[in-house]
């Protein structure tokens, strides 16, 4: 169990007689209160007393009411505010809630009126509170997950798959019955890690991990780096992979790492769901204010249906032609979270069996080098 | 006839240090191995390998780092070649030194599990080479 949450309200009224009553009520109800007679002293009080609640009457000398709910919702955004009014019109009522009051009090007022309304409006601070702190929980505890999936679930994976690495060291020591178990049960090995890599990588990615110190990078450099380290499979695979990158840099925002696994991510998929024989274009562009990115196959194409589902977690083309492919279903959702994050776009164009565009939009961020480019051009 | 290189192979993981181990003696090397960042320094300090394979989580989070630094501030073995290895970054070839460790602290990061035939490649290679000393950045 918590220690008990202590209730404090500040009330703040000129009229000497109201505020007093108001504290009486109140203390004997169990609330802490620190009762002020004017805006000024009860703003002076927020940042020691930190109320919960504030309590005040909207028709004061010098400072009236909304300007003080103003500025104490500016110290305290949490605080919930419940103003009095002798002149309870709906005007005044709607004023003070759009000045961000959570109720209030017509006066003349009873003893139980008073309780009954502050007792609500704690309520209702409390839940705020409750669900401010349960979003911050959730907040560590994905971190922790992804920090205990990293190591705790990865490091025994590849001990297992390098262990398998030694049985495989000398295949021809092994009876071939027990090789091509060993030889599946690395494969599914693999599969799996490349899972776990893939899951936290979604995790990974959030406004904060990609906007990092304010990462920039080169689209230019990451999709040509990025791009050379398929030619290989995409070779191997029978395609032919062409690069057209333009020859000055595009600066973006966000760490090269989030860039390469977009890029990666999409290139895979244009080896993977092609035909050998085919070819897969990797383009990069600068339009308006934006970096476009395309990366276009010959390959099986994805049939109109599947098309609205394709960025959802987990979501995979199941089809005679796909079957024998491996895949985790998260690397689109994993580029879709990459783009969005970045304010950016990312669409698909495709048909059966007639090949798939993949393209990325996200902004440039002017350099000093680039503007003075502008400028001068 | 030359002696065989040494390879220290640093890791918490047990089963992992011995697969290495088989991989590495596969290939003809001679192996050490040790069990925590503080052995692996020990070790390094006292028996010179050619090489170190550096696993970077053990007891601390961080811990290969803070041995990578140890070694590269130790004069006997500042220029030893060190492959970090860890479960804990992208798997991109491109980006395979963690910036956390800085471009001129490890020679190379590979990904755990390591691809035994890459492991013995750049193992082989950066022995030949020698340990290159990037320009320091600003």
């Amino acid at each position: 169990m918590t220690a008990p949450v202590e209730k404090r309200v500040l009330v703040i009224d000129d009229d000497e007689v109201m505020l007093q009553s108001c504290q009486q009520v109140l203390e004997r109800a169990g609330y802490r209160v620190q009762a002020c007679d004017s805006g000024r002293a009860g703003l002076a009080r927020i940042p020691d007393f930190h109320p919960a609640l504030l309590v005040v009457d909207l028709k004061m000398p010098e400072l009236d009411g909304l300007q003080v709910i103003d500025l104490a919702r500016r110290a305290d955004p949490e605080l919930v505010v419940v103003v009095i009014t002798g002149y309870a019109t709906i005007e005044t009522a709607v004023d003070a809630m759009k000045a961000g009051a959570y109720d209030f009090l017509p006066k003349p007022f009873t003893p139980a009126e008073l309780r009954l309304i502050i007792g609500r409006s704690f309520e209702r601070w409390l839940l705020a509170a409750e669900s401010a702190r349960l979003r911050q929980e959730k907040a560590e505890l994905e971190r922790k997950f992804a920090a205990v999936v990293s190591h705790q679930l990865k490091s025994p994976l590849a001990a297992i798959k390098q262990n398998l690495d030694v049985v495989l060291l000398a295949p021809d020591a092994l009876p071939g019955s027990a090789l091509s178990a060993a030889e599946r049960a690395r494969a599914r090995l693999a599969e799996m890690l490349r899972i776990v890599e893939d899951w936290l990588t979604l995790a990974r990615i959030t406004k904060d991990t990609l906007s990092e110190g304010d990462a920039t990078c080169d689209l230019v450099e990451v999709a040509r780096a990025v791009g050379e380290e398929h030619r290989a499979s995409a070779e191997a695979a029978g395609l032919r992979l062409e690069l057209r990158l333009p020859g000055a840099p595009l600066p973006v925002r966000g760490d090269a790492t989030s860039h390469a696994v977009l890029v990666d991510n999409l290139l895979s998929n244009g080896i993977k769901y092609n035909r050998p024989g085919g070819s897969l274009a990797l383009a990069l562009s600068a339009a308006a204010a934006e970096a476009v990115l395309e990366v276009s196959d010959t390959g099986i194409g994805i049939a109109e249906a599947h098309l609205p589902h394709l960025f959802q977690e987990l979501y995979r083309v199941k089809s005679e032609a796909t079957r024998g492919i491996a895949g985790t279903g998260l690397g689109l959702a994993i580029c879709k979270k990459i783009v969005s994050e970045l304010g950016g776009s990312i669409a698909v164009a495709s048909g059966e069996g007639s090949g798939t565009t993949f393209t990325v939009r996200v902004p440039l961020c002017a350099t000093d080098k680039a503007r003075e480019g502008q400028e001068a051009s | 006839m030359s002696e065989a290189k040494t390879i220290l192979i640093v890791d918490d993981d047990p089963d992992f240090v011995s697969s290495i181990k088989e991989i590495v003696e596969s290939a003809g090397y001679r192996a050490l191995t040790a069990y925590d960042g503080k052995e692996g320094f020990t070790v390094a300090s006292a028996q010179h390998p050619d090489l170190i394979l550096l696993d970077v989580m053990m007891s601390e989070r961080t811990e290969g780092f803070k041995v990578l630094q140890q070694i590269r501030e130790t004069k006997a073995i500042e220029s030893t070649p060190v492959i970090l290895i860890s479960s804990i970054y992208t798997d991109l070839p491109a980006f395979k030194v963690m910036p956390e460790a800085g471009q001129q602290a490890a020679d190379l990061f590979l990904p755990k599990p390591v691809d035994p035939a890459n492991l013995l490649k750049e193992v082989a290679r950066l022995l030949t080479e020698g340990r290159k000393r990037p320009t320091r950045r600003p």
